[in-house]
């Protein structure tokens, strides 16, 4: 019986070239395209990526095969996305649809077709250190993606390939001209997979939670604005405030600076180095260690925010999923609801979910 | 390499492709121009509609050429807009070339009452005769169900329309070349037929329009088609047609016989299977070659991917676009849960396929499910 590594293929270069890599290097490999989500948003560009993915496997010649984890996605995805966003966080859907549906149901699903191992197209490497597996960043450092893979498991490290991971995007881009697979050019994707462009951000999330309009107030607790809702915005924004002049001291632009939930206000601050925007401590839940709690605790780093340069830190570990990062220097903008990563070195230990900050 | 998916499209027959191929070369005449060339193509294309028209036993003036089955229910369910009578009745398992025309005719008046089917897919001609109103101005009911293989009860069906003065539409489209079908015993006054299903051309189909019936055209412009079917003709394509549908009529119980050798050889192989099997549909009273299977407990996407890599083509309910497995609307109202649903496979013989073939394919299902 065939035991293929099956390819999860979205019809851009980075699975593309996943695909061709390992098929050059004499792997029986099998594509499968995922259609995780249902319906016809503006957004979904699903039968576009569909036919992209097509071409890419009939120029290299080997079988694509189409699921669709709409449920999974909907159950274990979409309703997290929904209830960080109704709390008034900022969630981080990408690695929640890492772990539950690119390592977890396409996994589960590539094993029943068989599969020996599955891929993707991630900038994000594995090492095996001591009987365990561990994940690393990508080598092309501008486009690292293991933060996104911060939930990872052991059994999902241990029956992943990551074929581009040692290799940099523009390397990515001339081995997809060279071999005229049809989309090197093709842009990133941008945004949440379901909303796409940012611009619909705001119309879609009122189709699923109602708006809950409240006052802006600066730091100082002077009303400066009014907003349509808090869960329309996150710690650290800039663009649409809409805080006219004559509020501030200076010119200088406005930032969301918190959430005050109690009283419904989101609170602003004014310049990019006001002190209501710097926080050095936080607290992270549901922490995932990738490959078992590390015995070293201090000079380690951290990411609060992907492409985030890394920030030196100490940790403490409070629980088995729960700890707290101490920063050599202030944060800028830490959101409760995105992603703290933890790295030594190149070594990315694991990730959980901002709480508080202080 | 096998191909069982017969039902979805045929290998065009070489017959086929050397008289297309010809009247390619040799015949690039406008059949509107008056001079020679283009007085051969239009001669191409009414011996084509004589021989079409023969095939079923209809007059060549009864033949309307359209680009496929698609656009001839199209052609039939738009006229409805012209229709003073807004209601049509059809069934619950019809292709969406019908049931989705219907839903956007909706957005103009037209309503629709939808037939149910009961556990063979089978529509009850008293449930019909009910759901007939003053105000219904088509009933159209598929023959052949592409996905289960019944054969409704058309001329019945057909017989009460008649007694009720409403036109009668039928897609045929997967009963030509697999069941006979004679239009003076089918009594209906439209039929959608398409070329690929019986080893044509694709991109060629044609509508049966009884004489004196109307309908209304779809694309307008010059007279082609007697002004049915505005833009210059497929020529070749209709060629094609007119080729496969007279190996039709050579050849209807030959390979009839063939296909029903193969479905029973297949079923007799699967016997020693170690799995529960049903098969879906009439057990009696379907088209040949066409088996539905659920192997409860056994997803057909996985199923297929598995014979895939052995290069056996066999499809799950009815192909769509990108591919991802749904409950198929036909199995749902046929009673099946959406469990079992998604464990049924399609199998489509047909005239290539060998008793070889059918083994391998029973031997590659056994061994996948034994795993």
């Amino acid at each position: 019986m065939s035991k293929p590594i099956i390819v999860g293929i979205s019809g851009g270069v980075d699975s593309s070239v996943s695909a061709f890599t390992l098929k050059e290097k004499g792997y029986e490999i099998e594509c499968i395209f995922m259609k995780n989500w249902d319906g016809n948003e503006e957004s979904c560009t699903s039968e576009e990526d569909y036919k992209d993915a097509l071409l890419v496997c009939d120029k290299i010649d080997v079988p694509l095969r189409t699921v669709s984890f709409a449920k999974e996605y909907w159950d274990n995805v979409f309703q997290y996305f929904l209830s960080e966003h109704s709390k008034n966080r900022t969630p981080n859907p990408d690695v929640i649809c890492n772990r539950e549906i690119k390592f977890n149901s396409f996994l589960n699903y590539s094993i029943d077709l068989g599969a020996k191992k599955i891929a993707t197209g991630h900038y994000a490497q594995i090492n095996k250190k001591d009987g365990l597996y561990t994940l690393h960043k990508g080598k092309d450092n501008t486009k690292d993606q293991s933060y996104f893979l911060c939930s990872l498991n052991q059994k999902a490290l241990s029956r992943s390939i990551f074929p581009i991971g040692d290799i940099s995007k523009d390397r990515v881009r001339q081995i997809a001209r060279d071999n005229n697979l049809l989309n090197h050019s093709k842009k990133d994707s941008t945004g949440i997979c379901f909303i796409g462009e940012q611009a619909h951000f705001k119309k879609f999330l009122k189709k699923y939670i109602p708006e809950k309009p409240g006052l802006i107030k600066t730091s100082d607790g002077i009303a400066c604005g009014q907003h349509d809702g808090l869960m329309y915005y996150t710690i650290g924004q800039r663009k649409g405030l809409g805080i006219g002049g004559g509020y501030g001291s200076s010119e200088l632009p406005w930032f969301v600076a918190d959430k005050n939930i109690e009283e419904n206000v989101l609170v602003v601050a004014q310049g990019h180095d006001h002190p209501a925007l710097y926080h050095s401590t936080l607290t992270v839940s549901n922490f995932n260690w990738i490959s078992g709690t590390p015995s070293k605790k201090n000079s380690l780093t951290a990411k609060i925010r992907y492409r985030q340069n890394d920030q030196n830190c100490n940790i403490d570990v409070l629980s088995k999923d729960k700890i707290y990062i101490k920063f050599d220097e202030p944060q800028f903008a830490i959101t409760p609801g995105q992603f703290a990563v933890l790295y030594d070195n190149d070594e990315c230990l694991g990730g959980g979910i901002i709480d508080d900050r202080k | 390499m096998a191909y069982f998916d017969n039902s979805a499209t045929t290998p065009i027959h070489p017959d086929v492709v050397k008289a297309m191929n010809d009247s390619n070369t040799l015949h690039f005449g406008n059949p509107s121009s008056v001079h020679s060339k283009g007085r051969k193509s239009k001669a191409l294309i009414e011996n084509s509609r004589t021989e079409i028209a023969k095939c079923i036993g209809a007059q060549s003036e009864e033949i309307i050429f359209t680009g496929s089955g698609s656009e001839s229910n199209n052609m039939i369910l738009w006229s409805m807009l012209y229709n003073n009578k807004k209601h049509v009745i059809t069934s619950s398992i019809e292709h969406p070339a019908i049931t989705k025309v219907l839903i956007s005719l909706a957005k103009f008046g037209i309503s629709f009452t939808e037939l149910p089917v009961d556990k063979y897919g089978m529509v009850d001609p008293d449930t019909l005769l009910k759901a007939i109103r003053k105000d219904t101005g088509l009933i159209t009911i598929m023959m052949v169900n592409n996905e289960i293989g019944t054969v409704q009860p058309i001329s019945e069906l057909a017989s009460i329309a008649s007694e009720h003065n409403i036109p009668f539409h039928s897609d045929t489209v997967q009963a030509l070349g697999k069941i006979p079908l004679l239009v003076n015993e089918l009594n209906c006054d439209f039929l959608s037929f398409s070329a690929h299903k019986f080893y044509g051309p694709k991109g060629v189909g044609f509508l049966y329009k009884k004489k004196l019936k109307e309908i209304k055209s779809l694309t307008i412009g010059g007279s082609q088609e007697s002004g049915y079917r505005a833009g210059t003709e497929n020529i070749s394509g209709i060629v094609g047609l007119a080729v496969a549908t007279k190996l039709i009529r050579e050849n209807l119980p030959k390979r009839i016989e063939h296909l029903k050798h193969l479905e029973k050889r297949f079923k007799e192989n699967l016997k020693n299977i170690n799995s529960k099997i049903f098969y879906n549909g009439h057990p009696k009273i379907r088209v040949p070659g066409l088996i539905s299977m659920t192997i409860p407990g056994y997803r057909s996407d996985i199923m297929m991917a598995k014979l895939d890599r052995e290069n056996l083509e066999v499809s799950s309910g009815s192909a769509c676009g990108s591919g991802s497995i749904k409950p198929s609307k036909v199995l749902r109202e046929i009673g099946h849960k959406d469990n079992i649903n998604v464990c049924t496979l399609r199998i489509s013989f047909g005239r290539d396929n060998s008793s070889e073939d059918v083994d391998r394919l029973a031997n590659a299902m056994i061994s996948i499910i034994n795993e």
